[in-house]
This record gives C-alpha cells, structure tokens and sequence, in this order.
C-alpha cells in the first residue's frame, strides 16, 4: 500500500508543479514542458493503479501507451504551430497572440 | 521495503527536475531538467515492476526532449538565460492553482480506499500480456493511435512549412 501512495503521491506533486508551468509561462514551448511534467504525472499515477490494483488488466498498460502518444502528438503539433506562429510574427510569446481572438 | 525507497527516490527527483525546468532562466537547462525528469519517471515504472513501459518511457523521452531542446535555442529570444528576462506572467493565479490542483490530487491519493494490492507480475508475463492485448483486445485503439501519429505528423508539416508568396 505504502508504494502506491507514494506512487500516486509523487504523480499529484507533479500534477501540481505542471499546471503552475503551464499557466505561468509566457512562452509557446515553456506551456508545452508544462504539460508535459502534467502527462508525467498523470503517466505515473497510470502504471501505480495498474501494477498494485490491476496487474490482470492489460488495458492499463494499453492506457499508458496511448497517454505517451498523445505526448508526442502535443510535441509535434505545438512545434508545428510553433514554427508557423514563428515564421508569421517571428515570435512564440504568448502574450503577443491576443489577435487570434475572435 | 526497497521498492517503496526506489519509487519514492526517483519520484523526488522527478519532481525536483520538474521544479527546475520552470526555475532556470537558461532555456537548455530547462530541456535537460524536463529530460531528466521525464528519465526519473521511467526510473519509477522500472521500480515498479513496470520494465517495457520503463524502457519505453526511458528511450522516447531522451530522443523527445532532445529535439525540444533545438526547438527551445532556436525559437527563444534569450536561450542562455544571460540577458535576465522575465518569461512568466500572472505569477500569483497560477501559484495558487498549481498549489490547489496538487493538494486536491494528494487529497484523493491519501484520502480513497484503494482496496487489497495485488501481486507481482514476471516480466516475460507482463511483455506476453501486453502484446495479447495490443494485437486482440485493444487493436483498434492501437491502429487508431497509428493513424493519429500520422495525421498529427502531416498537420504539423503543413502548419509549419513556408507558404507561397509569403515571403
């Protein structure tokens, strides 16, 4: 038991330290490493549940795999949006996109 | 005892390399500390008897932050960090979210019964099971996730690439 919270515990502090990043940074590539230290913990808290409540259960290691796709499917499309942000303004702040309100 | 040590070890420095990836005001170090963060998670699923996820974890993240790490010297208007700008905005809001998302998600972690633990599963077992599941039970999700990969990757390419008459 003691493992799993400090499993689920390590993946809360994570959740935390993420959401911090991602809503503080002013910079299209620094909201990405947000959440990605996010999807870190939600990865952890994943493996924990499925290694001491569900080992039987392979769909939470399938769970885990589709969760680090989606990470890679973030990188590559936000540096996509980065690049073109990039080459239209020659910038990624963030603070200086409040034209793409609508 | 000596899992409980190991998880709790490598989730500590989980968490202080994802501190400092928002503390350093050099952009590489900021990569390398996400890196090593992302390293010291799959250090945990390796603690937790979790070895293919693990490796998996351990190899996509070394590639994954080292391309970011270019992304970040290129497209950062300080990437050394030497020039001292502020690169955060509404410090206070997001503090204070930071610190209620976190102490809601320790809140459920201690707080839920999480019932009866289960036993250690063998490697091999583990790496049979998984590849039972991809290739019978979770097969669409699989070739879904594929095909994903592959619209994102075409998305990313014609978001990113030089419009004509754009110059």
């Amino acid at each position: 038991m003691t493992t799993l919270i400090v499993a689920l515990a390590v993946g809360a502090i994570l959740f935390g330290v993420g959401l911090y990043g991602a809503l503080s940074q002013t910079n299209l590539v620094m909201i990405m490493m947000g959440v990605e230290v996010i999807l870190g913990g939600a990865l952890v808290n994943l493996v924990a549940f499925w290694r001491f409540l569900h080992p039987e259960a392979y769909s939470g290691q399938m769970f885990v795999l589709i969760v680090m796709t989606v990470m890679a499917l973030d990188m590559a499309v936000g540096f996509g949006v980065a690049t073109g942000r990039f080459r239209a303004r020659g910038s990624i702040e963030m603070e200086e996109a409040r034209d793409l309100k609508g | 005892m000596l899992q409980t040590v190991f998880t709790g070890l490598f989730g500590l420095a989980a968490i202080w390399f994802a501190v400092v990836v928002f503390r350093t005001s050099s952009m590489v170090r900021s990569a390398l500390a996400l890196l090593f963060s992302q390293a010291a998670i799959g250090a945990m699923f390796l603690a937790m008897q979790t070895e293919f996820l693990g490796v998996l974890q351990l190899t996509m993240m070394a590639t994954e932050m080292a391309i970011m790490a270019i992304f970040m010297v290129m497209y950062m208007m300080d990437p050394g960090g030497l020039g001292g700008m502020d690169m955060t905005h509404q410090k206070r809001a997001s503090q204070v979210s930071g610190a209620l998302g976190g102490l809601a998600a320790l809140a459920v972690a201690f707080f839920v019964g999480w019932g009866p633990i289960a036993a250690e599963v063998r490697p091999g077992e583990q790496v049979r099971g998984l590849g039972l599941e991809i290739m019978e039970r979770s097969m669409l999700i699989f070739e879904t996730a594929g095909v994903t990969i592959l619209t994102a990757m075409i998305a990313a390419t014609a978001i990113a690439i030089k419009r004509r008459g754009k110059e």
